[in-house]
């Protein structure tokens, strides 16, 4: 053993320029592999908290007739079902002393009409305002107009939406009582200036697969981004719960009588009249391209006198739960499933995970293809270091001919070589992802941050927070040590089939 | 006792389309503690025979026993155990590890024979090295040897092991004749202290007088024995 690393470790001195292109190999792809990961935890990290802080909470619950996980997410297809006797869960709620807070909300996709265009969809969360606020430390940033009180109707409308809004419907959003901001315009929007249709509510109705519900018209009370990681939520709309609750039927008839505002009290009066125009310029094209859709048996059910009574007043479909610091999540979920299931209740826990979906995963999609970069770097390391490692087998052939000559085996010729590119790589391989760790605590000493909805996604929040934790490391050496065996297969095998007779040099 | 026995031993290299008959029937006895000179011209045969006494070569046909064992259809393993432990070589381009220096390339086969202790090792390494008279040099690489130093340090590294035969193809080819003659000298004094049976083949007439016997190759047989 101590003759081979002492011969390994002298060979290396020997042929400095081979042992440094083998060496600086190993460097830069352990650095770039430690960087990568570094840049993909912190990302991750950052895209958990940032979620969890401020879009889902850690845990989320849905009825437990809700066969999807991913509530938030899907698109399209069924939607989310309704959760019955939410007081009952919320007395639940309030004794799990794990928990720090909770804000129920409703979450559904919803077609945006206009009277000569074909209906847009978009996603609505219906929240209590201020409370989503609170429970979301102030994620929202309102680019026009103002925020919603409690019991305000109205909804806030992402700014993105309303450039997807004005692509569909040919006009654009403002808030209620404040002008036309120009430069917010979109460029579709600015090169057609002059002849701008300006709106200040939107009529949306809710969208399901086992009733559709009534169409209302709601204002505009702001235009707004989210703070952090606005590219994943954008287009997410805000919307006041009983508005929500009306356009989605969350409503018994009673209430639908007593409750309903003057503006949609003529809304109604329209129907079978204006309304039905209004459906009838759009039936045909809707009926192809939202294709699956059955626009007729929509309009039917919109026209009906008694929208279907559905559920209770003060229905929602989701709580999103923030639990208190330190609390295992996993664990978390599993005790309150239990306790849910106790109680008879109508909702399962969910972790945030589960129910953001691919969104959750976009930090394992980018560790991906970060891997399969690091790959690609390490096939390259591969193959220069088995190149050079061969020729060096090959340059020492009578050198090791002659070893072989006075009994050295085979196992002794290949295990001075494995000696050799093991010391190589422990060295260069792991200054190299030192250097990483180093570089990693610098930047993220830095404190770089960014307002870019972009940058924000790799950043996973808005400040550049790279960060190594135990697993990158080990799992950065073992992939050092499998290019290492990889990398030497090749030239040991050469080594291993230099004969003793070449010992003797013959030209 | 014979310490080497040969029959009928043949070694042919395939050359393009035709072959190379380099060995044509050799049959040789070789007792234990001789001290043997190879000769003859160029082409004759005598580095391909040393090769397959040495185990670094293989016969074509017939029959080698080293020690009452037949070598000829040996494995890698055996083969290098044998050498390992029964041969010591010397090339005449005395061929040494340029990482080691003298102390550390004597020590090498005791190294990988794994039985002894770094002490014994030691030990038997700097005897040896003073046997060639190198004690000053003993902590010089090969590079800052002379010609005939590195020979030395390469008789000595055949020697350590104490093995049954020392084979040396052409030993003093690249040396001076003043330190061809030392060299011979000291293996001549190696076989009557050790008893080791020499092999060792020459052009050189003058290298005969050091040999107790003389075997004649010409055309890849014997000629004379
Ligand atoms: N690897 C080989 N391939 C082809 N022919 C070979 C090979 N090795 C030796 N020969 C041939 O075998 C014959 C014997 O060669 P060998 O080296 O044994 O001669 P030698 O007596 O040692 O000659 P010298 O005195 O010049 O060293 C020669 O004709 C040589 O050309
Ligand atoms: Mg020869």
């Amino acid at each position: 053993m101590q003759l081979l690393f002492k011969i390994a470790w002298r060979n290396i001195l020997r042929h400095k320029g081979k042992s440094l292109v083998i060496g600086i190999i190993l460097f830069l792809g352990s650095l770039i592999m430690t960087l990568g990961n570094g840049v993909i935890s912190g990302m991750d990290k950052g895209i958990s908290e940032n979620i969890v802080n401020r879009f889902t909470g850690h845990v989320v619950l849905v009825s437990t007739n809700q066969e999807q996980d991913n509530v938030l997410f899907s698109h399209m297809g069924k939607s989310v079902e309704v959760i019955y006797g939410y007081t009952n869960i919320r007395k639940i709620l309030d004794r799990q002393p794990y928990i720090d807070k909770y804000l129920p909300t409703a979450r559904g996709m919803a077609m945006a009409l206009s009277e000569d265009a074909e209906p847009a969809y978009t996603i609505l969360l219906g929240v209590k305002f201020e409370d989503y606020n609170r429970m979301f430390e102030n994620n929202v940033e309102i680019i026009e107009g103002h925020v919603l009180k409690n019991d305000q109707r109205g909804c806030l409308i992402t700014s993105e939406s309303r450039k997807s809004l004005y692509d569909y419907t040919s006009s654009w959003l403002v808030p209620e009582n404040t002008p036309l901001i120009r430069s917010n315009l979109s460029p579709e929007a600015r090169s057609n200036q002059d002849s701008l249709i300006l709106k200040t509510n939107v009529v949306i109705m809710g969208f399901g697969d086992d009733d559709l519900a009534m169409d209302i018209r709601v204002p505009i009370k702001g235009i707004f981004k989210y703070k952090r990681l606005n590219k994943l939520w954008e287009y997410f709309n805000l919307i006041d719960i009983e508005s929500f609750r009306e356009c989605f039927s969350y409503v018994t008839g009673a209430d639908a009588a007593v409750s309903l505002p003057a503006e949609k009290q003529t809304l109604l009066s329209m129907e079978g009249a204006n309304l039905d125009n209004l459906f009838d310029n759009t039936v045909t094209s809707v009926a192809t391209k939202a294709g699956g859709y059955d626009f007729q048996t929509m309009k039917h059910e919109t026209r009906r006198k008694n929208v279907k009574v559905n559920i209770d007043a003060g229905a929602y479909n989701m709580v999103l739960v923030k639990l208190e610091k330190d609390i295992r999540l996993n664990q978390a979920v599993s005790r309150l499933n239990k306790e849910l299931k106790k109680q008879r209740v109508d909702a399962r826990a969910i972790t945030w995970k589960k129910a953001a979906g691919q969104v959750a995963d976009m930090a394992t999609i980018v560790r991906g293809s970060l891997f399969g970069f690091v790959l690609f770097i390490f096939f390259v390391a591969i193959i220069i270091i088995m190149n050079t490692l061969s020729m060096a087998a090959i340059e020492r052939t009578s050198e090791i001919g002659m070893m072989r000559a006075v009994g050295a085996t085979k196992g002794f010729i290949a295990n001075m070589f494995i000696a050799e590119t093991s010391l190589l790589s422990l060295f260069f391989g792991g200054l190299g992802i030192l250097t990483g760790i180093i570089l990693i605590k610098i930047v993220a000493s830095l404190n770089i941050s960014t307002t870019n909805d972009i940058l924000q996604l790799l950043y996973g929040g808005d400040t550049f927070q790279p960060q190594l934790n135990l697993g990158d490391i080990i799992s950065g050496i073992l992939q050092l040590v499998v290019v290492t065996v990889i990398a030497v297969l090749y030239p040991v095998k050469v080594a291993k089939q230099i004969t003793p007779l070449e010992a003797i040099a013959r030209d | 006792m014979n310490i080497i026995e040969i029959n009928n031993v043949k070694k042919d290299y395939p050359l393009g389309q035709t072959t190379v008959h380099a060995l044509r029937g050799i049959d040789l006895t070789i007792q234990e503690g001789d001290l043997i000179s190879i000769i003859g011209p160029s082409g004759s045969g005598k580095t391909t025979l040393l090769n397959i006494i040495g185990c670094i070569d293989s016969a074509t046909e017939g029959s080698v026993k080293i020690a009452d064992k037949e070598i000829t259809r040996m494995n890698d393993k055996d083969l290098t155990n044998l050498r390992l432990y029964k041969i010591g070589f010397i090339f005449q381009t005395f061929n040494l590890i340029p990482v080691l220096d003298v102390l550390e390339n004597v020590e090498f086969p005791l190294l990988l024979m794994k039985q002894y202790t770094r002490d014994q090792i030691r030990k038997r390494a700097e005897k040896l090295i003073g046997e060639v008279q190198l004690k000053e040099y003993i902590r010089h690489k090969p590079s800052e040897l002379s010609g005939g130093q590195r020979q030395r340090v390469a008789i000595a590294r055949a020697l350590v092991t104490n093995p049954d035969i020392v084979l040396a193809d052409e030993p003093t080819a690249n040396l001076d004749s003043e330190t061809g003659a030392t060299i011979l000298e000291l293996m001549k004094e190696m076989n009557e202290i050790e008893k080791t049976t020499f092999i060792f083949s020459t052009h050189d007439a003058d290298v005969l007088k050091y040999a107790k016997h003389v075997v004649k190759l010409r055309d890849g047989h014997v000629v004379e024995h």
